[in-house]
């Protein structure tokens, strides 16, 4: 059974990704883990969603029925409680290895596929918080999805460390259902999430944020629970100064340190790795360096907004669309993509230059917070394009469309941030 | 009225556990924790010694020489994974050259089978990865490498399946020697009556011994931490890695595991409290500083997790099998720390051969059977077994964790099998799901519910490790 393209994952860059394609008549189809669609936008119940795409402010699974009901009607084919193990390519054909309780163990071929995985969490083992190890000490989204699918409380007496943007939603959210939230801890100097996140979720709701904190030691009960954390403040090494510890009696610790995307799948296949976003380098396509092999959403990077994971699924989706109707691009020239000063990464990582488009979205994170800001991008030690940014922060990714015209044949592009003079 | 009641089912009650069961004797094990191996047995490098490091004529010795051995037969018979490594013992210069020397010495008294002495450039063409500060190492071929808790579950059911008794969540409170016999009491309100008692409570075999006697030892626990390196990190080296032994143990190793994660550590400190498993920022910092003087380029990016482990460290310097002095029938297993899983296949034989002479008094079974069943793991099966399989029970279609790719009817017999367990934890050790790298984070609420609907419990009453150790506090949509 040969299709066009497989989409593995039914989040919001999946269902993206197969509308558009399908749209073109292409041959879909979508592979989902669960047994529902729409991904992680389920468990998110707050408000916030779609004032990009739809001008208007969606809760989580609002915004994923507004795509949902579209792919329906688009009689797309997909797979529910279905899991991909194996992705393999052969002869210009892919082969992805199911498995299903419905169906068992089985192999769909196709000529592209799409990777929107979304990310997973990192977890305390990832940054190695010395003490004991209790139960209450939990991934945000973990808890999310315990308390809003499931309807179980998780703690009532709650510390979060790090301010991504879940742990934020999740510290209001408990206080919401009753448990005392007693504050979150930051190592950076700066917020995590989202500035609308701090107001609107720690300081409506008088949850002390404690920047440049982090947590120090976890300690257990009798019965292997979480009875007690301590906190220090940290100097500019992050190392936590002496005199500053602070106990808090909690028995849940809530983790917002991050998301890294999942691309796990890819093992198999020899992809190149950005160690910046922790993910694959794609081209100005969402094309891996696997022909046919394309990556979006949250797996390709972190986003902050579900709405530029719609958009740019979108895109891949185009991008896949071309890739079919043109078979592949006769690749001539490839110009690399690096990111400069006081920015942590850049997507893409390389311009293909005989996929010819109006222009490149580049999405990148800056490193530390700064007003007025000036984005620079040379190309051979030359300003080739610039675009003012009022106010850039790590936590939130900003996108920039790069003219192709500006783009010149030979030379590697580096892109900058500095502030105004 | 039992024969023998074994206190402690770690690697070391369970193998003495598994041994007894080829007997005509009624035998109990009692052990205070929710599962077997959940102690000592539960955090250790989970290496094989070749038995290069132990003084000459120790029991630790000898036993870890003949234990090592005795791994070929339980592989087989008991289905414990092996992987054969070999190690090895590294110096970096001539004066470390010369303890590499006195090592050699020690391997030929001890009769270590197989050794050989490279150069560092030999050794770095087998092992690529070997630092480069290295310039002698001594290579060990039949250091090998175990999955511990899998060790304790195998002879736990074996022995189950030969007619052994095993409780769990029973503390020993007290014992009595009453008329010749022993009265064990547990939680404070039952009591066992047995002729026999061994000993086998690991961090606590003092305190046991204590209750009866003024015991032959004291433990002086020790605790060693460690990181635990993603499996993708499959291959970065092959062999496990030693340091030159010193006062402080065996020092920080680099060592590949059976599902391809490697550990990094143990460090080493003395501490007071046995059951005090907490790991420090000290702790995880020397294992970084040292581990890289065994190999370069470790891939620190890739941990997913760090633990410390207790180990037995008692005031005698081997290993203490013997009857007490006093107390004739109460038998010490005491101060098994390394090499005790190297010598656990030794250690049952020779306390119920050597020691207690149980052949004296009680017939063997003639219908003993030396073998269990492997536990199936469904992903490393080949193809036409999994059709098979699958055609049989659906659920082995449905992944439930993704990461080391476990499906729902693994867990289901996890749960409901000959040594089922109910907890998060307790399902983790048996079939890894939740050990990988998102460690549990996608897969814990579904293991949750699984567990809920197969014992048909509430998800508030699913416990996390031990009974009282609930994950929910409440649940917060009552239906109507």
């Amino acid at each position: 059974m040969m299709k066009d393209v497989i989409v593995i994952g039914g989040g919001a860059g999946g269902l993206a990704a197969a509308i558009e394609t399908h749209q073109s008549r292409k041959d879909v189809l979508l592979i989902e883990r669960e047994t529902f669609l729409g991904g992680i936008l389920n468990q998110c119940i707050h408000n916030g969603f779609g004032l990009e795409v739809f001008k208007e402010e969606y809760t989580g699974p609002e915004y994923a029925d507004q795509f949902i009901e579209t792919f329906l009607e688009e009689k797309i084919d997909y797979l529910l409680d279905t899991t991909v193990i194996g992705l393999r390519k052969e002869n210009d054909v892919f082969f992805v290895k199911t498995s299903s309780e419905k169906d068992g163990i089985r192999f769909f071929q196709a000529k592209a596929v799409v990777v929107s995985t979304g990310s997973y969490e990192r977890t305390r083992g990832q940054i190695s918080i010395p003490g004991d190890r209790p139960y209450g000490v939990i991934t945000a989204g973990s808890a999310q999805r315990y308390l809003n699918i499931d309807g179980l409380l998780i703690g009532k007496k709650v510390f979060v460390l790090g301010s991504g943007d879940i742990g934020l939603i999740m510290a209001r959210r408990m206080k919401l259902e009753g448990a005392e939230v007693l504050g979150v801890a930051e190592i950076m100097p700066h917020s995590n999430g989202l500035t609308r996140n701090i107001v609107q979720c720690l300081n409506d709701f008088d949850i002390p944020l404690y920047l440049s904190h982090t947590v120090t030691e976890i300690i257990g009960d009798d019965e292997n629970r979480l009875s007690k954390i301590k906190v220090s403040k940290v100097d500019e090494s992050f190392k936590p100064i002496e005199g500053t510890e602070k106990e808090f009696e909690v028995d849940t610790l809530l983790l917002s340190i991050g998301l890294i995307p999942d691309v796990t799948l890819l093992d198999e296949l020899k992809v190149e790795i950005d160690s910046r976003t922790k993910s694959v380098k794609v081209n100005q396509a969402y094309e891996t360096n696997i022909e046919g092999l394309f990556v979006c959403g949250n797996a390709l990077q972190v986003h902050d907004l579900v709405d530029n994971v719609t958009l740019e699924s979108k895109r891949a989706g185009q991008a896949v669309n071309r890739y079919l109707d043109k078979g592949k691009a006769d690749v001539h020239q490839s110009i690399y993509l690096n990111p400069g000063n006081n920015l942590g990464y850049v997507t893409p990582q390389r311009i293909d230059m005989d996929i010819i488009q109006d222009y490149i979205t580049l999405s990148f994170r800056s490193n530390k917070k700064m007003e007025k800001a000036i984005c620079k991008v040379f190309q051979n030690e030359d300003i080739i394009f610039e675009k003012k940014l009022v106010f850039v922060l790590p936590a939130e990714m900003e996108t920039i469309k790069l003219p192709f015209e500006k783009i010149n044949e030979v030379g590697d592009i580096r892109v900058e941030l500095e502030v105004r003079s | 009225m039992y024969d023998f009641i074994i206190i402690g089912a770690g690697v070391i009650g369970s193998s003495v556990a598994r041994e007894l069961s080829k007997y005509q004797a009624k035998t109990l094990c009692l052990e205070k924790e929710n599962d077997v191996a959940n102690v000592q047995s539960l955090a250790n490098s989970a290496i094989i010694h070749a038995g290069h490091n132990p003084e000459p004529g120790s029991l630790k010795a000898v036993l870890s020489v003949l234990g090592n051995k005795l791994y070929d037969t339980w592989e087989k018979e008991l289905s414990i994974p092996l992987l054969r490594t070999g190690a090895f013992v590294a110096a970096h210069n001539e004066k470390e050259e010369i303890i590499i020397e006195n090592l050699l010495k020690t391997t030929i008294e001890n009769m270590v089978p197989e050794y050989e002495v490279l150069t560092g450039d030999e050794a770095r063409e087998i092992e690529p990865n070997l630092a480069k500060s290295i310039t002698k190492v001594l290579s060990l071929p039949t250091t090998k490498v175990t999955y511990p808790w899998e060790v304790a579950f195998a002879c736990m059911e074996n022995a189950i399946n030969n007619g052994v008794e095993f409780q769990k969540n029973k503390q020993v409170t007290s014992i009595k020697k009453v008329n010749g016999f022993f009265e064990i009491e547990v939680n404070k309100e039952e009591i066992y009556q047995t002729k026999y008692v061994i000993n086998a409570a690991g961090v606590a075999s003092d305190d046991i011994g204590q209750m009866i006697e003024e015991p032959p030892f004291k433990i002086k626990p020790r605790k060693g931490e460690y990181f635990v390196l993603d499996r993708r990190v499959k291959g970065f080296v092959n062999h496990v890695l030693y340091p030159l032994p010193s006062e402080k143990g065996k020092g920080v190793l680099v060592t590949p595991q059976v599902h391809g994660n490697i550990l990094l550590g143990p460090s080493s400190e003395f501490i007071d409290d046995k059951f005090e498993a907490s790991t420090t920022d000290e702790g995880l910092k020397y294992i970084k500083e040292h581990s890289v003087e065994l190999a370069e380029n470790i891939p620190f990016n890739m941990i997913i997790r760090s633990f410390a482990g207790i180990r037995s460290t008692s005031t005698c310097d081997d290993f203490y099998i013997k009857e007490s002095k006093t107390n004739k029938g109460f038998y010490y297993l005491g101060g098994i720390e390394s090499p005790g899983l190297t010598a656990a296949p030794a250690i049952g034989p020779y306390l119920v051969n050597e020691i207690i002479g149980v052949g004296n008094e009680f017939e063997l079974k003639s219908d003993f059977n030396p073998r269990r069943e492997p536990r199936l793991e469904f992903h490393r099966l080949p193809w036409r077994k999994q059709q098979a399989l699958l055609d049989e029970d659906h659920l082995y279609g449905r992944i439930i964790c993704k990461c080391e790719k476990i499906t729902e009817k693994e867990i289901i017999d996890a749960i409901h099998g000959p040594l089922g367990s109910h907890s998060i934890k307790g399902i983790k050790k048996r079939v890894r799901a939740g050990a990988g790298l998102c460690q549990g984070g996608y897969c814990e609420e579904k293991i949750m519910k699984i567990i809920a609907r197969e014992l048909n419990i509430s998800p508030l009453d699913v416990e996390y490790d031990d009974p009282q150790s609930k994950i929910f506090k409440e649940e917060t949509k009552v239906d109507e």
